[in-house]
């Protein structure tokens, strides 16, 4: 129940306004779902040992405690706070961490609740429409390579900030998704990975999407070779943009029940459920778009 | 000719703008579209519309005669329903192009999305370049030209009309077929191509449907009239079960009939009002004292539907029912001061004029449906099902498919018609709010939209509902009846209309939305006592239908399916309906229907109020375990027994 988009700018060394890009692009499907809208960014200057933390903190005195837990869960597995932040109802910190970064991840759940964690992946979602978001988090400014954005129409569970896409890949490091549609074989899917130590923090089919990526990934498959094993493993109808720190991509179901246009070509490759949001980074121009066709995948890859 | 710049103007007031100046005969220029939704929507004037760009979802859709042009690309639905004129797109179309037209002329140079011309009834949809899969899905009629190749599984469980590709045949659908196409269906393909001026000197493959799926194999045969009190006894191999059994064991399927659910389920009679109502004197002027007047439908600023009290005639369709019926049903409706509903089958002339107030309603296979009539009713209903087949849609057998029904519809005569189970357009919350955009679009934000739920997943359909725009929601429960359903789903599919409200309630309780979204409950909803109930429980209005058909002369034999229907109700026959003799048939559901306002209004009068939306669930018991646990009411099935006290006396006690 949702609207998706993605971006990807292909040169050598772009570092494009992608908050801006994203923010127009999902002002442009805010009709899609006007409850909440969040972003998948990913940062220029990663590093192999230090990682960006988002928690869900909430406000006040509530904050205050949970910002308290996620310290002394950061102490318990030595990783040392190097920036930090408290914005929204988020906390934001970057860390120095080496270690397992799936245990780690799964630790610190149990501290607050984990919007995403990545060396470059920073999601960033919240209520309201996209110049809501961007005014409580400022992303207008965020220059990158490539983004996901999502708005969301909550019609079976509440509007609330956790409830809101992207998705993290829970436990693994820097993959993100963005969803339109619905598996229908969540549940077979998700205990089939719980019996080899995954862990969900939600109910939500977006998660397991993302989970299953990360782990097809984390055992050698490409990004190309996970989206295409995941049409045959997935049931329902789906459109979905994964990100990794260097790769976007696309799934679409074969019944093509939700929509997806994409617009290519030698600058950037740009994906979203309605044209009307392509329009919205080249406003007045007719372009060349396309719709991908059922059953397909394909991923684009960042110039480093 | 005028320009209008969607950079500086909504599309809402740019539709207005192109209404006007087609009024006048003028044509229009529209820059910057940014493939922005609706543009040309409910356009019925024959002018020229030039879109420069992209233009979004339904571009030109709910249209008659204007000649659209687009430079660039098209969102879904593309020209979706129009009936005639023409719509040119120079880059590609996405999703169910050419969905649902009935005459008009829809040519792309680029490609079609899927199920192109799903549903569509007359006309020619090209594609100069190729299609994806399932074109020409469930088409009733018309033709599909396809230059490039056909995608998979073209002509998907077509029933009609033909498509004519140019390229490669990747894979036939369900139940079409290839066959030889004559020389003048080629010549005037050409000719078609020519005056849209596309060169092509290939050759065409022909598609049709292969007559496989039209008809079941074994009618239901006719049975012994059984009446319903027989029908629904308890006993565990009653009549209707012994004859389901034979039925079963002659056609070998499922079984169709009409009617609702033949089982004793929770209803409205297992709740009673906590005041004993019959220790007080109805006054012979209690209708008078007692305001009645509802209004539904003006939640985002329509003009409302106006009632003399909270019923409504449930929809049904022309077609289920004979058109002297409906003439019968619109007539009683205005003489109560209450609407009636088109259903599925489309509106006639003669319902539109007996009826004062008259709701129309779109289906998935849309048929009947089109622009004019959206523009001559009252409201405007979109179905997404209802209590008796959640999750189905219509069914007609081929006895009532006359000439006539099949006209109005736009689709073959003597086919067992399956109308689709869901909208080619609506595949979720997302694309619904599109389309409710749409229809406000077409009908200049003047009328309320409402939406018909089947009780299935009430909580979250009523979430939906809420979300996506609707002025009032028809929440229909297990016990409504239909013209023809198969027997499993009529019995054991949907959720008693009881559940239904108390979960409708809850869930717009959960999104605070309560009191600003009404609820409209049907489902054997049979007199004004029961309706008072579920206005108690929280419903705004009722809508009955059986009960009103009842009224009305039906003997509630369950054979509506058949067609033979003896006293003129459920027939196309014209020697039976020729015994149904609408003014006097009329004249019986009025005096029943304001039998229901006197009912209604000593129910309130006896509670003490002065509105029967001032009764609330506080002034409810639940008489069984079953409707307790339900509606979360108090269990007292001994209130009867006792002197007349009320529950804080006995609990003093």
């Amino acid at each position: 129940m949702c609207g998706i988009a993605g971006i990807l700018y292909k040169r050598k060394g772009a570092s494009a306004d992608i908050g801006k890009s994203l923010i127009d692009m999902l002002d442009g499907c805010q009709h899609r779902g006007p409850d909440s809208t969040g972003f998948a960014l990913y940062h220029e200057d990663a590093k192999d040992d230090e990682f960006r933390l988002r928690f869900l903190v909430g406000e006040g005195e509530a904050a205050k405690q949970a910002i308290d837990r996620i310290r002394d869960k950061l102490a318990e597995f030595q990783a040392v706070i190097l920036e930090e932040e408290n914005v929204g109802s988020t906390y934001r910190v970057l860390v120095r961490f080496r270690g397992d970064i799936q245990r780690f991840s799964y630790a610190m759940e149990h501290a607050a609740k984990v919007i995403s964690i990545g060396r470059s992946l920073d999601i960033i979602k919240d209520i309201g429409g996209a110049h809501d978001v961007d005014g409580t988090y400022t992303l207008n400014s965020f220059t990158g390579s490539h983004g996901l954005g999502h708005v969301r129409l909550a019609t079976e569970s509440d509007v609330t900030p956790d409830r809101s896409h992207p998705f993290w890949a829970t436990g693994f490091s820097d993959v993100a998704i963005v969803h339109n549609g619905q598996i229908t074989n969540y549940w077979k899917m998700r205990r089939r990975l719980e019996k080899r130590g995954f862990e969900f923090v939600t109910d939500n089919d977006s998660e397991l999407i993302a989970v299953y990526l990360a782990d097809k990934l984390a055992q050698g498959s490409t990004l190309e070779d996970a989206l295409k094993t995941s049409i045959d493993d997935m049931d329902g109808t789906f459109s979905f943009l994964v990100s990794t720190k260097d790769e976007i991509g696309y799934a679409k179901d074969r019944l093509a029940a939700k929509p997806m246009v994409m617009l290519e070509d030698e600058d950037l490759v740009a994906i979203a459920s309605e044209e009307v949001s392509l329009n919205k980074l080249f406003p007045g121009r007719a372009l060349k778009t396309y719709e991908p066709a059922p059953g397909t995948y394909r991923t684009w890859q960042r110039s480093i | 000719m005028a320009t209008i710049d969607l950079a500086s103007v909504a599309v809402r007031e740019a539709n207005q703008r192109i209404r006007d100046l087609a009024a006048k005969g003028e044509d229009i220029e529209v820059v910057n579209p940014d493939a922005r939704h609706h543009i040309g929507v409910g356009l019925v004037r024959p002018v020229k519309l030039r879109i420069r760009g992209s233009a979004g979802y339904f571009c030109a859709g709910l249209t008659d005669g204007p000649r659209v042009e687009v430079d660039a690309n098209v969102g879904w639905g593309l020209a979706d329903n129009m009936l005639g004129g023409s719509v040119v797109v120079r880059g590609n179309a996405g999703a169910i192009a050419g969905v649902a037209i009935r005459g008009a002329e829809v040519v792309v140079h680029g490609n079609i999305g899927s199920r192109a011309g799903q549903v569509m009834k007359a006309g020619t949809l090209c594609a100069v370049g190729s299609a994806n899969f399932m074109a020409g899905y469930m088409m009733y009629g018309g033709r599909i030209v396809i230059l490039g190749d056909s995608g998979e599984k073209v002509g998907q469980d077509m029933t009609g009309g033909a498509l004519f590709v140019g390229g490669r045949i990747q894979s036939l659908g369900t139940d079409a077929t290839l066959t030889d196409m004559t020389e003048a269906e080629d010549a005037e393909i050409r000719a078609f191509l020519e005056r849209y001026e596309i060169p092509f000197k290939g050759k065409f493959q022909k598609i049709v449907n292969a007559g496989k799926h039209l008809r079941y194999p074994r009618t239901e045969p006719r049975v012994r009239v059984m009446p319903y009190t027989v029908a629904a006894s308890n006993d565990y191999w009653n009549a209707r079960v012994r004859e389901d059994i034979h039925v079963k064991a002659e056609i070998g399927r499922y079984r169709i009939r009409g009617y609702g659910a033949g089982r004793p389920l929770p209803h409205l009679t297992d709740i009673a009002f906590r005041k004993d109502v019959s220790a007080f004197d109805v006054p012979t002027d209690v209708i008078e004292r007692v305001n009645m007047g509802t209004t539904l439908g003006d939640r985002f600023g329509a003009k409302p539907i106006s009632l003399s009290m909270p019923v409504m005639i449930a929809p049904m369709s022309y077609g289920a029912l004979s058109k002297s019926t409906k003439v019968a049903l619109a007539m009683a409706s205005r003489l109560s001061g209450i609407s009636e509903n088109t259903g599925e089958g489309g509106m006639t002339d003669a319902q539109r004029e007996a009826a004062k107030t008259l709701i129309y309603q779109c289906l998935s296979g849309r048929l009947g449906w089109n622009i004019h009539d959206m523009q001559r009713a009252e409201g405007i209903e979109i179905y997404i099902s209802q209590g008796a087949k959640p999750g189905l849609g219509g069914q007609l057998m081929a006895k009532k498919v006359t000439k006539e029904i099949a006209r109005i519809r736009g689709i073959p005569e003597g086919i067992d018609l399956r109308s689709p189970s869901r909208h080619p357009d609506v595949l979720g919350a997302d694309d619904l709010v599109i389309k409710v955009e749409e229809f406000r679009e077409a009908t200049g934000y003047r009328i309320p939209i409402s939406v018909k739920l089947g009780a299935g997943r009430v909580r979250d359909d009523i979430k939906i509902a809420y979300k996506d725009g609707f002025d009032y929601v028809s929440l229909d429960g297990l016990q409504g009846s239909t013209g023809a359903a198969g027997h499993e789903v009529l019995e054991y599919v949907g959720i008693p209309t009881l559940s239904a409200i108390q979960e409708a309630m809850d869930a717009l309780d959960e999104v605070g939305g309560r009191n600003k979204m009404p609820v409209v409950l049907m489902g054997g909803i049979n007199d004004g006592v029961s309706a008072a109930k579920a206005l108690a429980l929280g419903a705004h209005a009722v809508a009955m239908g059986t009960s009103v058909l009842i009224a009305g002369g039906c003997i509630a034999c369950l054979q509506c399916h058949i067609g033979h229907c003896v006293v003129g109700i459920a027939t196309q026959d014209p020697e039976h309906e020729k015994r149904y003799n609408v003014p006097v048939e009329a004249q019986n559901m009025h005096r029943f229907l304001e039998h229901v306002r006197w009912q209604l209004a000593a129910v309130t009068h006896s509670l003490g109020y002065t509105d029967p939306h001032q009764i609330t669930r506080d002034d409810l018991v639940a008489l069984t375990p079953e409707a307790a646990a339900i509606t979360r009411l108090p269990y007292v099935p001994t209130r009867r027994d006792g002197p007349v006290r009320s529950v804080k006396q006995a609990a003093a006690e």
